[in-house]
């Protein structure tokens, strides 16, 4: 698998017992059977997820 | 895995300094400015980094560095950080001191090198946390708020199950919700569905444009973005077609070529119709024995060559057994002792000699030595004899065996020319990595050999690239090759058929290279530019909905599938912890959806938590928190920080107090941090382990432990 679904970091991500991993995991199995317009929707969900997380984190006192 | 000592070499008011710690409850009590907040910094400053270097770096010295030492299930586990350089040592080892795992390389706080990647996944698979903010979420406990709120407490929690130190995941999913709540009406989620927004009113604009123009939903494309992508799509069909094309033709030149090589080296007609047939070859099996490693058009003789090859390499192979043989012979030959002889006879000389001059026993003695001299030239005449007809004989063995190898070389150069002459490889390794791919691609190669050889048109006539076994003469023999020529006639057919496809192709990307110009043309001028930046947007706008959508989904899915599978574990975990710190009084605890915590009293009524008082609030919320540790960890868990979260509580709540971190430090380690020297009689009437700071200095007395773990560090 390449691009974000590839990463490393996304790879360490879906092993943490949090609704963080389990959304990561989640995005991991359907990417398998998914073709490649379902594929790039769902990277594109991930990244915004993820981005959101971070960008709250971020924001936060 | 408990947290067996810091070491201080440089670090804050301490240099040199080490504290330590025991399983269960820990003291560490000092008036204000002692240093108690530097000790508990010190292990999220050690494991992650820090970005105050300044507050922890010794006034006047240039070096700052600390060392936590952890130890459990047979295991410990060094950290130590120079916090000036941010180099980092992570050893873990086992029982007998061997290390198990180990990093050693820079890693700052926020550092984003391999390096770093590597140090956080060692820290996340040993100790269960990698993320300084998440570490200090979940292993600090410091002043809580005057009065929570079960809200309040469901927001801690969410937030330290979303895996972050921050996120509150239902706030994302209300920001996600908020955005889709914005762009269109059609919600399924049951928000206000009357108000139109902004995709309703751009369809709607569009329809006021042209009427005859509905409005699906998320299905429709802009024009100009469909004939972008159709442009692009086609190029690209296009470029390969033009490959594929070029390469067709570079191959029928090639067969050509070969065949007028094969005209002039072997000209023979065939009787039958002319023009004169040409063959094909087919294109799958060429490319899967060139992909398989044969070298180009394999000989039909091939399998002959390579069993010559083995052949040869058998007999060379044969021959080494005697070589080697002879020369052990050759080795065991007796050689005789001249050095030893000449010098044994000098000696007995000297010897005739002395009796000689000194008159005793004269004769006596030089008949003796002549005596012996005399066997010994014999015994030397005979070994000497034999070790030359040895020698003979071994090199006549030898000769024959240079013969026969002199033999095998000459038939190997032979077959090297074959090999050459058939744009074969020569040399033995090659052949006999040949022979291997022979071996595995048979059936490819009998595909390849079966099928009819090549042949071309030349001048009208019909010539075979190799004579094959069906070329005998004969009627059969040139049906078959006007059959060939006409294949390849088709062939020429396909490509010319191909190259008519091609203009098509290019014909129909000049139009839409048109319809695209028009477009933008229009769009530049009136009511259809404004039509196209409609359609543009509505676009745009129908993409976003559906990303929103999907992450929707998946964030919800995710909360839920984590509710399922871990929400009945946290609840039993924490109910087991919070019975235990209220010594029985409360059993179970509930988590709602929401995560809002109700708890069963009398073994028949939950009541939510917003019905309790503080300090049952923060029971709980201490149970909650150890038991998610506990689960997130899965048993990796780190001792808890307790930095004076009681300084605002009165004697009795205290008290309290201190019983429920006394009965949550009993399956773990728990190290409170505190000023309130009171507490010391308690340290000392409960059996704590109490590190009592005074102005800088470390007292390390210490209370019993009841860890089985105990001193094994001192030991190591």
């Amino acid at each position: 698998m390449t691009g974000l679904l590839g990463n490393d970091q996304i790879k360490a991500l879906a092993n943490e017992e949090s609704v963080r991993g389990v959304l990561v995991r989640t995005v991991l199995e359907q990417a398998e059977d998914a073709d490649s317009d379902e594929l790039k929707l769902l990277e594109n969900a991930l990244q915004l997820l993820l981005s959101r997380f971070q960008a709250m984190e971020e924001e936060a006192p | 895995m408990i947290l067996r000592s810091i070491e201080m070499e440089s670090f804050g008011r301490f240099h040199g300094q080490t504290i330590e710690f025991r399983r269960g409850m820990n003291l560490v009590i000092g008036p204000n400015e002692a240093g108690k907040s530097t000790i508990a910094e010190a292990v999220p400053a050690v494991l992650f980094g820090t970005d105050r270097l300044e507050r922890y770096k010794p006034w006047g010295r240039n070096a700052c560095s600390a060392s936590l030492f952890f130890e459990g299930g047979g295991r410990t586990i060094q950290v130590k950080r120079n916090l000036i350089t941010d180099e980092v040592e992570l050893v873990e080892r086992d029982d007998l001191y061997q290390p198990l795992s180990q990093f050693s390389g820079k890693a700052p706080l926020r550092g984003r090198s391999s390096s770093c990647r590597e140090y956080r996944e060692l820290l996340e698979s040993l100790l269960g946390v990698a993320d300084e903010k998440l570490f200090r979420a979940t292993y600090f406990f410091s002043h809580q708020p005057q009065e929570w709120t079960g809200e309040e407490l469901a927001q801690k929690l969410r937030t330290l199950v979303s895996g972050t130190a921050e996120v509150d995941y239902a706030d994302i999913l209300e920001s996600l919700l908020d955005e889709h709540f914005n762009l269109t009406r059609s919600n399924p989620w049951g928000r206000d569905k009357q108000r139109d927004r902004e995709y309703e009113e751009v369809c709607r604009e569009l329809e006021n444009h042209d009427p005859a123009d509905t409005v699906p939903v998320f299905v429709e494309i802009d024009d100009s973005t469909e004939i972008s992508g159709q442009i692009e799509a086609l190029s690209a069909e296009l470029v390969n077609d033009r490959l594929e094309y070029e390469k067709g033709l570079r191959y029928i030149e090639h067969v050509r070529s070969r065949q007028t090589t094969n005209v002039e080296m072997n000209p023979r007609t065939v009787q039958g119709e002319s023009p004169a047939a040409g063959s094909a070859v087919d294109d799958d099996i060429c490319k899967q024995l060139t992909v398989a490693g044969f070298p180009e058009e394999p000989p039909r003789n091939l399998v002959e060559l390579l069993a010559e090859a083995a052949e040869i390499r058998q007999e060379m192979s044969t021959l080494q057994q005697p070589y080697a043989a002879l020369g052990t012979r050759e080795k065991k030959i007796p050689r005789v002792p001249w050095v030893v002889l000449l010098s044994i006879c000098a000696l007995l000389v000297v010897v005739a000699g002395a009796a000689w001059w000194q008159q005793l026993y004269p004769l006596q003695v030089s008949a003796s030595v002549g005596i012996i001299v005399l066997l010994l030239s014999g015994w030397c005449g005979w070994r000497f004899t034999m070790s030359r007809k040895a020698q003979a004989a071994c090199k006549a063995e030898r000769g024959r065996l240079d013969q026969k190898k002199s033999a095998i070389q000459q038939r190997q150069s032979v077959l090297s020319e074959r090999c050459e002459a058939q744009g074969l490889p020569s040399s033995p390794i090659d052949l006999v990595r040949l022979q291997k791919l022979v071996s595995a691609n048979r059936e490819l190669l009998e595909n390849y050999w079966s099928r009819p050889a090549p042949v071309r048109l030349v001048d009208d006539v019909a010539v075979r690239d190799e004579p094959g076994p069906l070329e005998q003469g004969g009627e059969a023999d040139s049906d078959e090759e006007v059959a060939h020529a006409d294949e390849l006639l088709d062939l020429e057919a396909r490509l010319a058929e191909f190259e008519d496809e091609m203009s098509r192709k290019e014909g129909r990307l000049q139009e839409l290279n048109r319809q695209l110009e028009n477009l933008a043309s229009s769009q530049r001028s009136g009511t259809a530019g404004d039509d196209t930046a409609l359609r543009k947007r509505k676009y745009e706008l129908e993409s976003r909905i559906t990303l929103l959508r999907k992450a929707i989904n998946l964030l919800a899915g995710s909360v839920d599938e984590f509710s399922r599978s871990h929400l009945v574990r946290l609840n039993r975990e924490a109910g087991k912890l919070f019975a235990k710190i209220t010594a029985g009084r409360y059993a179970e605890v509930r988590l709602d959806e929401n995560m809002i915590p109700s708890v069963l009293v009398d073994r028949r009524r939950w009541i939510s938590v917003d019905n309790f008082s503080k300090g049952t609030i923060d029971a709980l919320y201490l149970a909650l928190r150890t038991a998610l540790i506990k689960i997130r960890n899965d048993g990796r868990s780190l001792p808890l920080m307790l930095d004076d979260p009681f300084v605002h509580l009165d004697q009795k709540r205290l008290a309290t107090a201190l019983n429920m971190v006394d009965m949550a430090s009993a399956d773990g380690q728990l190290v409170l941090f505190s000023h309130n020297l009171e507490l010391g009689k308690r340290a000392a009437r409960e059996r704590w382990h109490v590190v009592p700071l005074d102005g800088g200095t470390v007292d390390t007395s210490t209370g019993e432990e009841g860890g089985e773990n105990a001193g094994q560090l001192h030991l190591l």
